[in-house]
C-alpha cells in the first residue's frame, strides 16, 4: 500500500466485514450451547442448577438500547475489545478441556477452535476500526480475568459438566452482546445513527 | 390413599399457573403470559414476582394490565438485556396458594417481532415491456430499524387464488421484492414475515391480492432464435 489513502478502507465496509464475522460467531457459539445441553442435558431443568455468573460480569456493558445511545463511540469500540479479548484465554482452555468430557465431545471441540479463530479475525479488524474512529485511541490491554480453569478440570462429573454448560452459555451470550453491539455501533458510526 | 382436600362447601386452594409464553417484540421491553389453574371455586389472585441474575432482591411484576388478561409487561425501564428473569406466579384465594415452576427468562432470546405492515401491491412494467409485481412493506411499528439495535430481515410468499402450495421467497434485509413471470389474468395473494438477526419469526402479515392483468400487450414478447 504506498499510498495509504487510496487504500485505505472505508469504515463502512470495515464495519460490514467484521459483522459478517461477529454474526457467524455467535451463529456458532449459539449452536454449540444448544447441541451441548442436547449432549450432556441429565434431564429436564438440569442445567438451571448450574447457573452462576459469567466471568465478564465485571466488564459494564449497556442493557438497551438507551444505555447504548449513552455510551461515547470510542469507548464503546474499546468495550467491544475488551468483551472478546476476555475470551481469549478461556477458550484456549475450553479447547483443551473438552477431552475431559465423557462421549464424543469431537463436534464441539472443532466449533470451540473455529470460534477462536474468527475471534482473533475479529478483533484484528476492530483493532482497525478503532483506528479510524479514533486516531488517538488508547486500549490499555484490559480484559476480564478468568477463574474458572479448576472448574473445567473437576473429577465429579455432574461440576465439569456444569462448568462447562456456564462457560457456553456466557460465551453464547458475549458473543451476541457483540454481535448486537458492533450492529448498532455500524449505525451510529457509518451511518451517522440513522441506518 | 386418596387424600381430598376438598371441604363440604366444594373450596379448595388454586390449582398450579403455568407460565406459557414470554416474548419481546422489540428487543426492548417483554410480556409474559400465564394459563391459571383452577380457581377452587373462589376469587383467586395472581401475582407474578421475580428476581434478576446476580441480585437478591425480589420484585413484584410492575404492569398487569399493558399486556392483556394473565399477564406482565415490562417496559424499557424494567428490561435488561443479557440477564436472567427468575421468575414465577403465584395463585392465592381464600383456602391458600400455589406456585408455578419457576421460569427462566433471557430477553436475548424471546424477540419475535410483529408482522411488517402497510404491504402494498403494484404492477409495473420494465423498460422492455415485461410486467412484474411489485411488493413494498414496512417494519413492524414497533421496531426501531434506523438504530442498529435490531435488525430485521424479511421472506415473502405468494400463491395464485386456486392453488393450495404457497411459493416463498427470501427478501433479505430490503422492505420491497419484485416477481416477474406471473401468470395474467390470475388473481395472487402475498403475505410477508419478518425475523430479527437472530430470533423468532413473526406471524404472516395479513393476505393482501391483486389481479394479474390479462390483456395481450403484456406477455407479447416473443424471442425467436
Amino acid at each position: 500500500c504506498p499510498n495509504g489513502a487510496s487504500c485505505r478502507v472505508s469504515l463502512r465496509e470495515l464495519f460490514d466485514r467484521a459483522i459478517i464475522v461477529s454474526h457467524y460467531i455467535h451463529s456458532l457459539s449459539s449452536e454449540m450451547f444448544q447441541e451441548f445441553d442436547a449432549q450432556y442435558s441429565q434431564g429436564p431443568g438440569f442445567f438451571t442448577q448450574a447457573i452462576s455468573m459469567c466471568h465478564t460480569a465485571s466488564i459494564s456493558t449497556p442493557a438497551g438500547k438507551e444505555q447504548a445511545q449513552q455510551i461515547h463511540q470510542k469507548d464503546f469500540v474499546i468495550l467491544v475489545i475488551h468483551l472478546l479479548r476476555s475470551w481469549t484465554e478461556p477458550l484456549n482452555h475450553l479447547i483443551t478441556e473438552t477431552s475431559r468430557l465423557p462421549k464424543d465431545p469431537h463436534a464441539l471441540r472443532a466449533k470451540a477452535v473455529e470460534i477462536q479463530q474468527q475471534n482473533q479475525r475479529l478483533l484484528e479488524g476492530l483493532d482497525k476500526i478503532g483506528k479510524l474512529v479514533d486516531p488517538e485511541i488508547t486500549d490499555n490491554g484490559d480484559y476480564a480475568v478468568w477463574l474458572g480453569l479448576p472448574a473445567l478440570q473437576s473429577n465429579d462429573v455432574e461440576s465439569l459438566l456444569f462448568a462447562f454448560h456456564n462457560m457456553f452459555r456466557c460465551l453464547r451470550r458475549d458473543t451476541h452482546k457483540v454481535d448486537n453491539y458492533l450492529k448498532f455501533l455500524k449505525c451510529q458510526i457509518a451511518y451517522d445513527g440513522s441506518c | 390413599l386418596f387424600l381430598n382436600i376438598r371441604l363440604l362447601n366444594g373450596a379448595s386452594p388454586p390449582g398450579k399457573p403455568v407460565i406459557v409464553k414470554c416474548r419481546s417484540p422489540e428487543k426492548e421491553t417483554f410480556t409474559c403470559w400465564w394459563k391459571p389453574g383452577s380457581n377452587g371455586g373462589l376469587p383467586t389472585n395472581y401475582t407474578l414476582t421475580y428476581y434478576k441474575e446476580g441480585e437478591n432482591i425480589i420484585y413484584e411484576c410492575p404492569d398487569y394490565t399493558t399486556g392483556g388478561p394473565n399477564s406482565c409487561f415490562f417496559s424499557r425501564k424494567y428490561t435488561t438485556i443479557w440477564t436472567i428473569y427468575v421468575m414465577r406466579v403465584n395463585a392465592t384465594n381464600k383456602m391458600g396458594n400455589t406456585a408455578s415452576d419457576v421460569r427462566f427468562v433471557d430477553v436475548t432470546y424471546i424477540v419475535e417481532p410483529n408482522a411488517p405492515q402497510n404491504v402494498t401491491l403494484e404492477i409495473k412494467k420494465s423498460q422492455d415491456r415485461e410486467a412484474y409485481l411489485w411488493i413494498k412493506w414496512l417494519a413492524p411499528t414497533l421496531v426501531d430499524t434506523r438504530s442498529g439495535w435490531l435488525i430485521l430481515q424479511y421472506e415473502i410468499r405468494l400463491k395464485p387464488e386456486k392453488a393450495t402450495e404457497w411459493e416463498t421467497h427470501y427478501a433479505g434485509h430490503q422492505t420491497n421484492f419484485k416477481i416477474l413471470n406471473l401468470s395474467p389474468g390470475q388473481k395472487y395473494f402475498v403475505q410477508v414475515r419478518c425475523k430479527p438477526d437472530h430470533g423468532f419469526w413473526s406471524q404472516w402479515s395479513q393476505e393482501k391480492s391483486i389481479k394479474i392483468p390479462g390483456d395481450a400487450n403484456m406477455n407479447v414478447t416473443v424471442w425467436i432464435f
